[in-house]
């Protein structure tokens, strides 16, 4: 099987050639693109039916070999079509920006990288690949808007921490068991304390990379300072296919979580709080990009819950909200992005009304922000619903299911909340007079968008027929009838039933007084006031939530950094550091400034007897003589 | 009978290649960059000097030629370290000298103990091991490996050495202890585990503390410093734990480390010959200076850290596989050590290549040396190439060249 070596090759070989070359960048970019494409569809095609497994080498024991199944070629036909999409989207998006040539290495290299940690069936071949990502991302936050190097810092060391962990706990998973190699014949049971050790760093890179609570920070910190495409390429789409990918390979082909039930509340509760406390934090940003980082991570939160249940129908639900959530939070990334390549700005207060004049991105970003919030017949609501299904369903093993079904529930309202500020202050409201001469966006940022929709649209009403069907259950190996009744949810039944509705309100829309709505001045102080001036902006929705002292003084804390996991992380690095050269070598230095004295002394000692004069030097002869008399002597 | 014996094998082949390529590499900085009329003659003498005695301590069959030629290169040190003949520099000189020959002697005395139990010199003729040879050797060596709490001539000698010998230094005269180590005990036949596992724990003790004094100072060089009482914290721990991997990751560990360190040596210089200003909270923004250093600095400080392209990756994995098989435990204490060296290796860089508001920042410098830059690059390269076919390295090592 050739493909694999070309979908890794490909990207990088013609991503190099194209930085070298600078003239033909698009045309190789192109080729890379394509070819892989080409060759991930047919990996996608063979792994249906069979799985592909080769040694390419092996050295001090450890082998490097190539492993494909279904999921793996479920993951690398995501990973190239996501990587054609931003790439399009970025030629406009890109062109002229500072380090753009890089950029493109970049992204051509993340790509190769990416689709080396799906395809790697050992887990130190796969840690190769999973370092060269974080190269990749370093150099691509580099890629900035503004001053973007502490963020770029930030999350090199988040994510270098992440992955020195995973490196141990797969030293440690080799030392205890021999063998690194997928598929294992038996799964492994958590016998041994150190494998539960060993399965909880890898889950720490996993996360990192996945984007969850407490290893998220630097999400939103780059979202500040990067364009939007680049948000869109890592955290929102590369990042959550490899982290998922990661999490079910340890979670139920390496290790098997269900037969050990802390690791899985571990893992629900993680999942829980992620999704409320991002949620939360989302609710009251006043920046798109930033609150739509926040949902990012929020969002990772139902995956590792759905994974955590260990229930079928919620691991394909958790797979199939990936899946959707790559879709909708890249519309949404790139939606948001177009407004900003035309209005410059990303701050909420400085937009509105933008609707009329962007009408295609409206429709984009509306779509996918509905799908997002889990709203029927959109494919946010289908997958959501699995995995609400599954919680449901371990009921039988643990008692404190409904906790997590709330988190779950509760957090897709928050969800909603959040969406409907953000296209109210973009899209809706009075708009701002400079930008009044804002055009829809460029037809190359306009058609990924669109397409993201579209398909965030289909598989939502034919979830069942379409998605579920041809990619999610084939790809964890479950056949329709296994993984239990889907409820009693038909969505091209409520589809229907939705657009009549739609049509009925239409009419009462057309038939009532709705169409002419009373038109005043505004009167302040019998004065009449700039429209300008009277202008309601979004982004203070939900600040009433502000009021309440609890959630206050929580969001004090969270913009402040208290639950921020590199802060700690530098203030004991800062701590030991303080320790090392304050104290200890302080001390070790006074020690031999000590010897040092002790030496001067003597010495000095020595000079004295050395006076220079004949009758001590006399002296000391014959007192030396007397000496050596005396050994001879006894 | 004392015979002067050199002996081949892969690892000091390996080594030696890596020895000479350090040299050859100082040789041209040091032609294109030291442009003192005064006593240049000495200047590359003493790199001959260390770079010899680097080559010939991999190589030597024999424990008092490994001291003779240990001497060697602690002499070469005290003159390259006081070359500028300013006061600061010779008080450096006279604490390198006097630290390292101390602890030569005491190792001198733990040789002629075991010359007095085994009747010789030769490496594998040592069957006995005294523990009180074997503690008076061990401080000989920890010394020459600068390791925690024998490291305090360091950063005085990196602050005054000129760039080019200091690059030999990082890369060469400062891994003889380990290999000396290497040779005696972990190859050898001293089996008293308390001893291999106290010194594994000074080792990663020592590394981490060296980390954390990183994260603190502010002179590029002192910071250099610590970075390599850090490092090699690694290398002591991997010979100290043994084993198949343990014996590879060190040597492997010796080669990235000396290849990145030089390379940063390099870089500094010629940050400090460009800016004129030893402290990193002086300058920012360099990448603008040079985008071709920015790179290859990157490239470098990505080896010591160990991601992946690089070949510190790999020696970094593999001293970690091989304290976990010893025990779990150590594999914790170099991970925490690891993580330090990500933290001051970060901030290195930021400081001083990036910077707030670097575009409107005014750099105060001159053209860098491009001699300089090309050196840094060369290093860079040959750890990133090293790193992507790490195969033959590595197998070439495990297999003895078959």
């Amino acid at each position: 099987m050739n493909e694999i070596y070309y979908v890794i090759v490909a990207p990088i070989f013609f991503g190099l050639l194209g930085f070298v070359i600078n003239r033909l960048r698009t045309e190789f970019d192109l080729v890379a693109f394509l070819l892989t494409l080409f060759y991930a569809i047919k990996i996608f095609i063979a792994t249906r039916t069979q799985i592909i497994s080769y040694n390419v080498a092996s050295v001090i024991g450890i082998d490097f070999r190539f492993y494909a199944d279904s999921l793996a070629g479920f993951i690398v036909l995501f990973n190239a079509i996501f990587a054609i999409l931003i790439w399009l989207y970025s030629l406009r998006s890109m062109s002229k920006m500072p380090r753009e040539r890089a950029y493109y290495l970049y992204v051509a290299l993340t790509l190769s990288a990416a689709n080396g940690v799906v395809l790697s069936g050992n887990m130190i071949f796969l840690l190769l690949f999973w370092n060269v990502l974080v190269f990749s991302l370093y150099g691509m936050l580099q890629v900035g808007k503004v001053y973007s190097s502490p963020a770029a810092r930030k999350a090199i060391t988040i994510i270098g921490v992440s992955d020195y962990l995973m490196m141990l706990g797969i030293v440690i998973f080799l030392v205890k068991t021999g063998n690194l190699n997928f598929p294992l014949e038996t799964t492994i049971l958590f016998t041994d304390a150190w494998l539960v050790v060993s399965y909880v760093m890898i889950l720490a890179g996993v996360l990192a990379k996945l984007g969850t609570v407490p290893l998220h920070t630097w999400i939103p910190e780059a979202a500040k300072v990067v364009p939007a495409s680049t948000l869109a390429f890592i955290p929102g789409s590369l990042d959550k296919l490899l982290g998922f990918y990661l999490l079910m390979r340890i979670s139920y082909h390496i290790f098997d979580i269900t037969a050990y039930i802390p690791l899985q509340l571990t893992l629900m509760i993680i999942g829980s709080v992620t999704i409320i406390f991002m949620a939360l934090m989302a609710l009251l940003q006043k920046d798109t990009q930033r609150l739509l980082a926040f949902s990012t991570v929020s969002q990772a939160g139902y995956m590792v819950l759905g994974v955590g249940t260990g229930i079928p129908i919620a691991i394909a639900g958790a797979l199939f909200h990936m899946l959707n959530n790559v879709l909708y939070k890249s519309a949404l990334f790139l939606s948001s992005g177009s407004v900003e390549y035309r209005t410059k700005t990303t701050d909420m207060d400085a937009l509105g009304g933008l609707g009329v004049k962007m009408p295609l991105t409206l429709f984009t970003f509306v779509v996918a922000a509905l799908a997002l919030s889990g709203v029927p017949p959109f494919n946010g609501f289908y997958s959501k619903w699995m995995i609400y299904q599954g919680i449901i369903e371990m009921g039988g093993r643990i008692n404190i299911w409904f906790i997590f079904l709330i988190c779950a529930m509760f957090g897709s309202i928050l969800t909603l909340a959040y969406n409907l500020k953000l296209i109210h202050s973009i899209f809706l409201g009075a708009r701002p007079k400079e930008l009044n001469k804002v055009r829809e966006a460029r037809f190359e940022m306009v058609v990924p968008a669109l397409f993201l929709a579209l398909g965030c649209i289909a598989f939502g009403i034919f979830a069942q027929s379409l998605p579920l069907r041809y990619l999610i259950l084939p790809s964890l190996g479950y056949e329709i009838g296994e993984i239990g009744e889907i409820g009693f949810w038909s969505p091209t039944l409520a589809t229907a039933l939705i657009i009549v509705g739609i049509i009925i309100g239409i009419i009462v829309y057309l038939m009532g007084t709705v169409m002419k709505p009373r038109r005043t001045r505004v009167f302040v102080g019998g004065e009449i006031m700039d429209e300008e001036e009277a202008r309601i902006t979004g982004p203070n929705f939900y600040s009433s939530i502000n009021s309440v002292e609890m959630l206050r003084k929580t969001y004090e804390f969270g913009e402040g950094g208290a639950f921020d996991f590199y802060n700690y992380l530098r203030g004991a690095a800062e701590g030991v550091a303080i320790l090392s050269r304050d104290v200890i070598d302080r001390i070790i230095a006074s020690l031999y400034r000590v010897v040092g004295r002790i030496t001067g002394m003597i010495g000095k000692l020595t000079s004295l007897l050395h006076t220079g004069e004949l009758y001590t030097y006399v002296g000391w002869i014959f007192l030396g003589g007397i000496a050596i008399l005396l050994i001879l002597v006894f | 009978m004392i015979g002067f014996d050199f002996f081949v094998d892969h690892y000091g082949i390996f080594l030696s290649a890596i020895f000479v390529f350090i040299g050859l590499m100082s040789l041209i900085y040091g032609l294109a960059t030291n442009r003192e009329k005064g006593h240049r003659l000495e200047f590359y003498f003493m790199l001959l000097f260390i770079v010899g005695s680097g080559v010939g301590v991999a190589l030597s069959y024999n424990l008092l030629l490994m001291y003779i030629l240990w001497e060697i290169s602690t002499f070469a040190v005290w003159r390259a370290v006081a070359y500028y003949r300013g006061d600061g520099e010779i008080s450096a000189g006279s604490l390198t000298f006097l630290v390292n020959f101390a602890a030569a002697t005491l190792m001198l005395i733990g040789f002629s103990v075991l010359y007095i139990d085994n009747g010789t010199f030769n490496l594998s003729g040592i069957s006995v091991v005294n523990d009180t040879a074997a503690i008076l050797i061990l401080i000989g060596i920890l010394t020459k490996s600068v390791t925690i709490p024998l490291h305090i001539w360091l950063a005085p000698a990196y602050n005054a050495i000129p760039s080019a010998i200091g690059a030999c230094l990082a890369g060469i005269a400062e891994n003889l202890g380990a290999i000396l180590f290497l040779r005696l005990f972990t190859m050898g036949n001293y089996a008293a585990p308390g001893f291999f596992n106290t010194v594994a724990w000074i080792a990663i003790i020592s590394s981490i503390i060296g980390g954390g004094v990183a994260l603190r100072v502010n002179k590029l060089r002192s910071l250099l410093a610590f970075s390599t009482i850090s490092q090699l914290g690694f290398v002591m721990l991997a010979f100290a734990v043994g084993g198949t991997y343990g014996i590879l990751g060190g040597v492997l560990y010796i080669a990235a480390h000396a290849l990145a360190k030089s390379g940063l040596f390099y870089g500094v210089g010629v940050i400090e010959d460009a800016t004129g200003e030893d402290d990193m909270r002086n300058v920012a923004c360099l990448l603008r200076l040079s985008p071709v250093l920015g790179v290859s600095m990157a490239m470098l400080v990505g080896s010591i850290i160990g991601f992946f392209p690089m070949i510190g990756f790999f020696s970094k994995l593999t001293v970690v596989i091989g304290a976990v098989e010893k025990t779990a435990y150590f594999g914790i204490g170099a991970i925490v050590a690891a993580i330090f060296t990500l933290l001051y290796n970060t901030r290195f860089y930021h400081e001083l290549f990036f910077g707030d508001r670097c575009d409107i920042y005014k750099l105060r410098a001159k053209r860098p040396s491009y001699a300089g830059v090309a050196v840094a690059l060369i290093l860079a390269m040959v750890s990133l190439l090293l790193g992507i076919f790490f195969y033959q390295p590595v197998q070439y090592l495990t297999t003895g060249g078959m």
